[in-house]
């Protein structure tokens, strides 16, 4: 972990840095003894903003040229306005200490074909510290809702310039969703199929507040209005939406339909033929599913959505970070 | 945020160490405070050396966790031996146990070996008041964190026999955490005791 707070020690005035979660700390001048408290037992850090406008909007200009967007977007996307905000986040480390028994099955069919089952016992040291960050306010559209980076320069230098919006989700809630999220990637991890026993307990460690430098972009394409938004400490698009592409929504439109017919069609005839009637039938779903999802790129190809919005169809990067960061420290770190 | 200078509570000396440690020490009137939220004195035990313990001394935290224990069942596929059994005191299958769990930055395999080796074979030594100048190694575990590893002690004592744990039943109840600094020797293959 590597964001740290630089701060002055209170008996002889030497700088001292701090480590997230860490309350304990010796002055390297005085060596006096020294512990930090955050309000509410809450420590606060905040990741100073690398980028600027220019930056910001190169990242964008590139992102628009990825993926299914449309072609002429660099030409016809106009730019209305970017700036930066501080978002509030709540991280948390959760250590995940015991065992889970049980036993994994395997089927095993001989030259006869008669089938024997096969009990393997499994018992599986759980021990790991999983980290979790989720956003500590409402994201309204903005649709980033975890902490993609944790590393990076902590500083409240562009506190005053940056509008910050404040925490509004309760500490106490972020606490216990970490821990339950915590018990079940640590039984995941385990990776027993058939459980016997179990004995596992989530320890939370630690609870810090993190402030984030997040870029607005917004800008119009034709009579519409989109958006996105840019990694203040890494420059990378985090989240955004975008026109999609006419050319490739009229080749996924013609291709699906075709496509879905023939898979109908095809059954059918392949069914009255050999007198087979389920073939046909799931010809005939597999049909309307292949023409379902085309309506459905149809519909919402008209725009590409990435990042972590709650109606997101196109990105699963939202998804992999739910799932908390293990920590494999030597195992085991006190 | 916050910093402040760490000073004993009851003489008001400021705390100084080269390392983090949250056992606070003060050298003036021998007391041990810790933190969370508030602060606690606490009280806190230091064993003797072994008279003919070598050279390279040092005393290493655990936190001793008092606990009433109870086995009702376990079902171990391919073994048979009942370590949890054989170790309690007292009752047919309960009893009071002290769980020795390290409170210092450990690897997890020196982490199993010294919580389930002490914890199965208690440790016997004698009191003394200070540390005799003797090298302190910090404490960086929790109280309330120990306490709550008390289960996995307890469940890793009985899953590291031969066999595949398949079911255990059991009650625990932990009543208190103890600081206690046993007396160690630095040796070639690592720490070995020194009581
Ligand atoms: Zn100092
Ligand atoms: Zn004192």
């Amino acid at each position: 972990m590597s964001i740290s707070v630089g701060l002055n020690c209170p008996a002889c005035g030497g700088a001292i840095q701090i480590s997230e979660g860490e309350n304990v700390l010796n002055c390297n001048y005085c060596g006096s003894l020294l512990w930090a408290e955050g309000d509410a037992g809450v420590m606060t850090v905040a990741f100073r903003n690398a980028q600027g406008r220019d930056s910001v909007l190169r990242a964008t200009e590139e992102w628009w040229r990825k993926g299914f967007k449309a072609r002429d977007l660099r030409t016809k996307g106009k730019l209305l306005e970017c700036y930066p905000i501080y978002l509030p986040f709540w991280s948390t480390t959760t250590r995940v200490a015991g065992w889970i028994c049980g036993y994994e099955e395997r089927h095993h069919t001989d030259r006869n074909g008669n089938t024997r089952t096969e009990r393997i016992p499994k018992e599986e040291m759980v021990l790991h510290d999983y980290r979790y960050t989720n956003i500590a306010c409402d994201p309204g559209d903005l649709g980033v809702k975890f902490l993609r980076n944790v590393s990076g320069e902590a500083s409240f230098a562009d506190f005053e310039s940056i509008p910050t919006f404040e925490s509004t989700t309760s500490k106490d809630d972020m606490v216990e969703m970490s821990k339950q999220n915590a018990l079940s990637d640590a039984r995941s991890d385990a990776n027993v199929p058939h459980i016997t026993f179990e004995k596992v307990t989530a320890i939370p460690k630690q609870i810090s507040q993190i402030f984030y430098p997040v870029w607005v972009v917004r800008y119009s394409y034709g009579e519409r209005m989109y958006m996105a938004t840019v990694d203040g400490v890494t420059g990378k698009v985090l989240s955004g939406r975008a026109p999609g592409d006419a050319l490739y929504q009229s080749l996924a439109m013609t291709g699906g339909t075709s496509v879905s017919g023939l898979i109908a069609a095809g059954s059918i005839a392949f069914g009255i033929g050999s007198g087979e009637g389920t073939i046909a039938i799931i010809g005939l779903v597999v049909g309307a599913a292949v023409l379902g999802f085309t309506y459905r790129f149809f519909r919402h190809g008209s725009e590409i959505i990435e990042g972590d919005f709650d109606d997101k169809r196109s990105s699963d990067l939202g998804k992999e970070l739910r799932k908390g960061l293990k920590f494999n420290v030597g195992g085991f770190r006190i | 945020m916050k910093v402040i200078q760490i000073k004993c509570p009851r003489c008001q000396q400021p705390i100084y160490s080269k390392v983090k440690d949250r056992a606070f020490y003060c050298n003036h009137c021998r007391t041990m405070h810790i933190r969370n939220g508030g602060q606690e004195v606490i009280d806190f035990d230091i064993g003797e050396f072994n008279v003919n313990a070598p050279a390279d001394r040092l005393y290493m935290p655990f936190w001793r966790l008092f606990s009433a224990f109870s086995i009702n069942q376990s079902k171990v596929a391919g073994g048979t031996i009942h370590k949890l059994g054989r170790m309690i005191k007292g009752e047919a299958n309960g009893g009071n146990l002290f769980i020795y769990v390290p409170a210092w930055e450990t690897e997890v395999n020196e982490f199993k070996h010294w919580s389930v080796g002490l914890t199965e074979n208690q440790p016997m030594y004698s009191l003394r008041s200070d540390f005799n100048n003797v090298e302190r190694w910090p404490t960086t575990m929790s109280k309330e964190e120990a306490m709550q590893l008390a289960d996995f002690v307890i469940v890793t004592m009985e899953a590291e026999r031969p066999g595949v744990l398949q079911y255990l039943d059991y009650g625990l109840q932990v009543h208190d955490a103890r600081l206690v600094y046993l007396p160690f020797v630095r040796g070639p293959s690592g720490l070995a005791p020194g009581f």
